[in-house]
């Protein structure tokens, strides 16, 4: 039933085509969309004084959003930029509300949205409280098998707060 | 040399603030015009940025670190020292208002790296901790505190020289960005 309610949703959301480093989202900018993964896949970064820190992947089929933006309509802390060619589906907050106020069935997809991007916050923070680094590498692998065919190893590595030097030392020892 | 410490610290803290002005208004300029170079050997307004940034990944945390370690106590008068008055001299606009060429070191060199909108927010950022450790060192003695600089672990400078030297370094790139 969700997923006939999500292409629906989907059908009427804008389509935006990204070429291969644009920015979905900056910082400091109020973005209040979930986009849907069509093609291609994103990263979330954080800028800091010294480096990008990149804290989320989205794959293809798969939903990405700066969420504190979306939830508290504040500025973005994150930047959303496009790794290669990208296509991605923008559903508004708007959206979600008009759909939800003609149909009830639709808050069920919107929680059900929400929920998924709530264990995918706790995932990520059980990551960074987890010491040994394959062990972090083990975790991300086994919810994201695709990981390394999909993302480049640079990012891979930031995200998992590694130097590329050692993700690639584990990733030879464990081969 | 002998000069106020409290003058000193104001003079460095309101040069900042006007880098820091001047920098929050690129965020409205475009990507291209942030990237315009008018040939290939001279440097683009980020590129300008991220020279100081890379300048900036050594010289926060060094700073910061110093800081956090002093033993001594702020002083009436910090006595700037001999290199480091020449390098912090050597970064000012001669009389007429040009400033001395000189070649970056390579590993301090922007040309290659990927340049961005976000080059111009991790500038901010260095200067919003600058200005954090510039109220810090009110706390500290500037002339018996010693840094490191960034091309020799050897030379140790005065804090308060490395101070004037590290944002009269970012005024005139930022002064040279400024120019295209």
């Amino acid at each position: 039933m969700e997923d006939t309610l999500l292409r629906e949703l989907l059908t009427d959301s804008r389509m935006l085509t990204l070429p291969k480093n644009q920015f979905l989202v900056t910082e400091g900018v109020v973005d209040q969309h979930i986009y849907y993964i069509e093609s291609g896949a994103v990263r979330v970064f954080l800028q800091t004084e010294f480096e990008e820190l990149t804290i989320r992947f989205g794959y293809k089929d798969s939903f990405i959003t700066s969420l504190s933006s979306f939830i508290n309509g504040t500025s973005s802390e994150f930047y959303i930029q496009a790794i290669r060619g990208t296509q991605v589906r923008a559903i508004s907050k708007q959206q979600f509300e008009t759909a939800i106020n003609t149909d009830i069935r639709y808050l069920q997809l919107y929680n059900a949205i929400l929920e998924g991007l709530v264990i995918q916050q706790l995932e990520r923070e059980v990551d960074l409280l987890t010491a040994s680094p394959s062990e972090r590498l083990q975790r991300v692998l086994k919810r994201s098998p695709r990981l390394f065919q999909e993302i480049p190893s640079k990012y891979i590595a930031s995200y998992l707060r590694m130097t590329p030097e050692t993700l690639s030392r584990i990733r030879k020892i464990n081969d | 040399m002998k000069l106020k410490t409290d003058e000193v610290l104001a003079d460095l803290i309101k040069r900042s603030k006007k880098v820091q002005d001047i920098v929050s208004g690129y965020r409205l300029l475009n990507e291209e015009l942030l990237n315009l170079k008018p040939n290939a050997d001279s440097w683009s307004k980020l590129e300008c940025l991220e020279h100081l940034n890379l300048y900036g990944d050594f010289y926060l945390p060094e700073i910061e670190g110093r800081i956090l370690q002093a033993k001594r106590p702020s002083w009436h008068i910090f006595k700037s020292g001999v290199i480091g008055n020449y390098f912090a001299n050597l970064m000012q606009p001669n009389g007429n208002g040009t400033i001395k060429k000189m070649k970056s070191p390579e590993d301090k060199n922007p040309a290659k790296s990927e340049l961005s909108v976000t080059t111009v927010e991790r500038f901010l950022k260095q200067m919003e901790h600058l200005l954090r450790l510039l109220e810090m060192a009110k706390r500290v003695d500037l002339t018996h505190t010693k840094t490191s600089i960034s091309i020799s672990k050897m030379i140790k400078l005065r804090l308060g020289d490395t101070l004037r030297f590290y944002v009269y370094h970012i005024e005139r790139h930022v002064a040279q960005g400024e120019r295209l």
